[in-house]
């Protein structure tokens, strides 16, 4: 009995592994060493976040309010990084900033922050977009027109400046700079969306299963949505980088994060406002660097993505 | 040729959204929390006071009689007079006072992502799969992936606080004062507003080379951003039209490789660049916002921030309103360069 269940267990992963490996998106994906570069930075970035949440500021760590509020009673305010004082490689790493908090700390616990609010972020826009695009191509006519139309009038302003509008609408905080951005980012779900599902709803085995009876949610669930997964996919990779820095952004312009967060983009702004005309470059260098390397990996995996799906882009010239 | 029924169906498709565009910066005062008539007469003003300023607002008249007015008064780009930020001044007149401020920044911005995007992409796509390719792709993506609000202050500390050869901030020398009209042939005409070009026209040279100074960072900062894009969509661009047959009856005829690329190449794929230029266009604009906070430049993007701040509604609606009108007009005007140069766009 357990023997017959293991072998099962066996022949079925190894069903997994080969149709994984035959499929032609994920070998094309996978012999990109850019594409891979960034499957790399994002894991140690989630790896970092995971540390960050469970050892600096946690469970098993300080309590998150070393990061948040003053330290000026325990340590230097400004302090540069201790390898540039001379003080060793493992002193203040990063420095400290002008509440005398350490930026090391405080850096890694925005990578918590910045993927747990970019996974938000990216993943209701992408529950909405594709419940509304593919609403739109399966009905159609007045539908299809109400909801693109609409989308259209979200794509007409500059991104980061709707997000602003509707921030200046819910008021300013970390919750409503997500929503804002989740309304600004729907659409483009939406576009993609609906277009992958009106190519999918042209095939012959759609009619098919119509005739035979099936209803609209099995139509759409069964059929459409599996087949249009992977414009999806590729959208909300490469939209997570975006989100990561408008979110920043929000929090950068004072309309995100709360002073004191650890996030990147408040202590970017707090960088600014205490080390840019006194020349502490590292209140802002290793929160941006952390920012921009995160950035950077889903970038590259989200652009190798989009390669892979379209093969045509790796030819080379003759 | 573009045909004159395109143009019209393109300018007719535009009034729904924009009509649309209008409703929702309409509900951005209405949803908002708060009373304006307050954010006036001030938290410490009697009820009275309130009221008077909520009829002489029509802030008291039913919500679709306001709604008519608004997009009445928006047609002919009337928002009102600002509420705190430039107290009492009509919105028409800051926008008129602010806008070649962030549009000059825009531009000059754009120009050098253009100048050195596009070759970049051409060289990378020419030489594909070789180091430089790899070069200027990683090197593309990393300029995407870098925030402004990050590569902006780490400029601004090299070379303006440590090396002290740039100023840190604003448009130019605190010493230079310019006047609001210049006199050509005798007859006074209004400046620009653009600080390179009033002071230019004013044949100011010290105050020009002043102008310069301040705007090189931050249309640096803008220009990476710009450059990292186009070098991406140019080499894209570059690739597919490479793989065309006639560039290789070009060759075959015995033309040679840099003149083919060249003149039958970048011809055509320079269309599809021409699009992200123009789309660009609006991440630019929406850029300026954080550029301009980082400069302490007083552009549009600047007045925004502090009129959101400070619940200064018209103001914040007659600048939304203005950039996605700019944005969509601009959208336009490369939906229609394009089939210039695509006629098969418009069928």
């Amino acid at each position: 009995m357990a023997a017959d269940t293991r072998t099962r267990t066996a022949a079925s992963s190894r069903g997994l592994f080969d149709r994984l490996r035959a499929s032609p998106f994920l070998s094309n994906l996978l012999s990109n060493r850019l594409a891979v570069a960034g499957l790399g930075i994002i894991f140690a970035m989630v790896v970092v976040a995971l540390y960050a949440r469970l050892f600096v500021a946690g469970p098993f760590g300080a309590p998150l309010s070393d990061l948040t509020s003053s330290q000026l009673g325990n340590a230097q305010n400004k302090a540069p990084p201790g390898w540039l004082a001379g003080q060793g490689l493992l002193t203040d790493i990063f420095g400290t900033d002008a509440q005398a908090r350490d930026i090391y700390e405080r850096t890694l616990y925005g990578a918590w922050l910045a993927l747990k609010w970019g996974t938000v972020t990216v993943g209701l826009s992408t529950v909405l977009g594709v419940g509304l695009g593919t609403l739109a191509a399966y009905y159609g006519d007045v539908t299809d027109n109400v909801i693109m139309r609409t989308m259209d009038v979200l794509l007409a302003f500059p991104s980061l400046l709707l997000a602003l509008a509707l921030v200046a609408i819910f008021g300013a905080s970390l919750g409503n700079a997500v929503i804002a951005l989740v309304l600004v980012y729907t659409p483009r779900f939406a576009r993609v969306v609906r277009g992958a599902a009106l190519k999918v709803l042209e095939d012959e085995y759609v009619d098919a299963t119509v005739a035979l009876g099936a209803s609209d949610p099995r139509v759409l669930v069964k059929h459409v949505l599996p087949n249009s997964l992977a414009p999806i996919t590729v959208q909300s990779t490469l939209n997570f980088g975006l989100a990561i820095i408008d979110l920043a952004a929000l929090s950068f312009l004072g309309f995100g994060a709360a002073p004191g967060t650890p996030s990147w983009g408040i202590m970017l702004s707090e960088g600014v406002n205490n080390g840019l005309l006194t020349g502490q470059w590292w209140l802002s260098f290793f929160p941006g660097l952390f920012l921009a390397v995160t950035v950077l990996g889903f970038n590259l995996l989200g652009d190798g993505m989009r390669d892979a799906l379209d093969p045509r882009m790796r030819e080379t010239v003759d | 040729m573009v045909s004159k029924r395109f143009v019209v169906k393109r300018l007719l498709l535009l009034v729904p959204v924009l009509f649309g565009v209008a409703s929702l910066v309409f509900a951005i005062l209405h949803l908002a929390p708060g009373d304006p008539a307050k954010v006036i007469v001030g938290q410490r003003a009697s009820t009275a006071q309130v009221q008077q300023v909520r009829t002489e607002l029509g802030l008291n008249d039913p919500i679709w009689i306001q709604y008519v007015r608004f997009l009445g008064d928006a047609v002919v780009f009337d928002f009102g007079n600002s509420y705190q930020i430039a107290r009492g001044t009509p919105v028409r007149e800051v926008l008129v006072e602010r806008l070649p401020v962030t549009i000059e920044l825009a531009l000059y911005g754009q120009v050098l992502g253009i100048l050195f995007g596009i070759p970049l992409g051409i060289l990378s796509a020419v030489k594909q799969d070789s180091i430089t390719d790899h070069l200027t792709r990683v090197g593309a993506l990393a300029g995407i992936s870098v925030p402004i609000f990050w590569s902006g202050p780490l400029l601004i500390l090299l070379f303006a606080t440590s090396l002290g050869w740039l100023p840190t901030s604003g448009r130019i020398g605190t010493a230079f004062f310019l006047p609001d009209t210049w006199t050509l042939l005798g007859t006074e005409l209004p400046l620009t507003g653009m600080v390179t070009v009033d002071t230019l026209l004013l044949g100011n040279w010290e105050a020009f080379v002043s102008a310069v100074q301040h705007l090189f960072l931050p249309a640096v900062v803008i220009g990476i951003y710009s450059m990292a894009l186009l070098s991406r969509m140019m080499r894209s661009s570059m690739l597919e039209v490479v793989r065309q047959d006639y560039m290789r009856t070009a060759r075959a005829k015995g033309q040679g490789a840099k003149i083919t690329v060249l003149k039958h190449g970048l011809r055509n794929a320079l269309i599809p660049v021409i699009t992200v230029i123009g789309i660009q266009f609006g991440t630019l604009l929406g850029g300026a916002v954080l550029t301009e906070t980082i400069f302490g430049i007083g552009g549009i993007g600047t007045m925004l921030v502090a009129a959101i701040g400070a619940t200064d509604y018209p103001l914040v609606q007659g600048t939304v309103l203005t950039f996605a009108l700019l944005f969509t007009l601009v959208n336009l005007g490369v939906d229609i360069t394009y089939s210039y140069l695509d006629p098969r766009i418009q069928q």
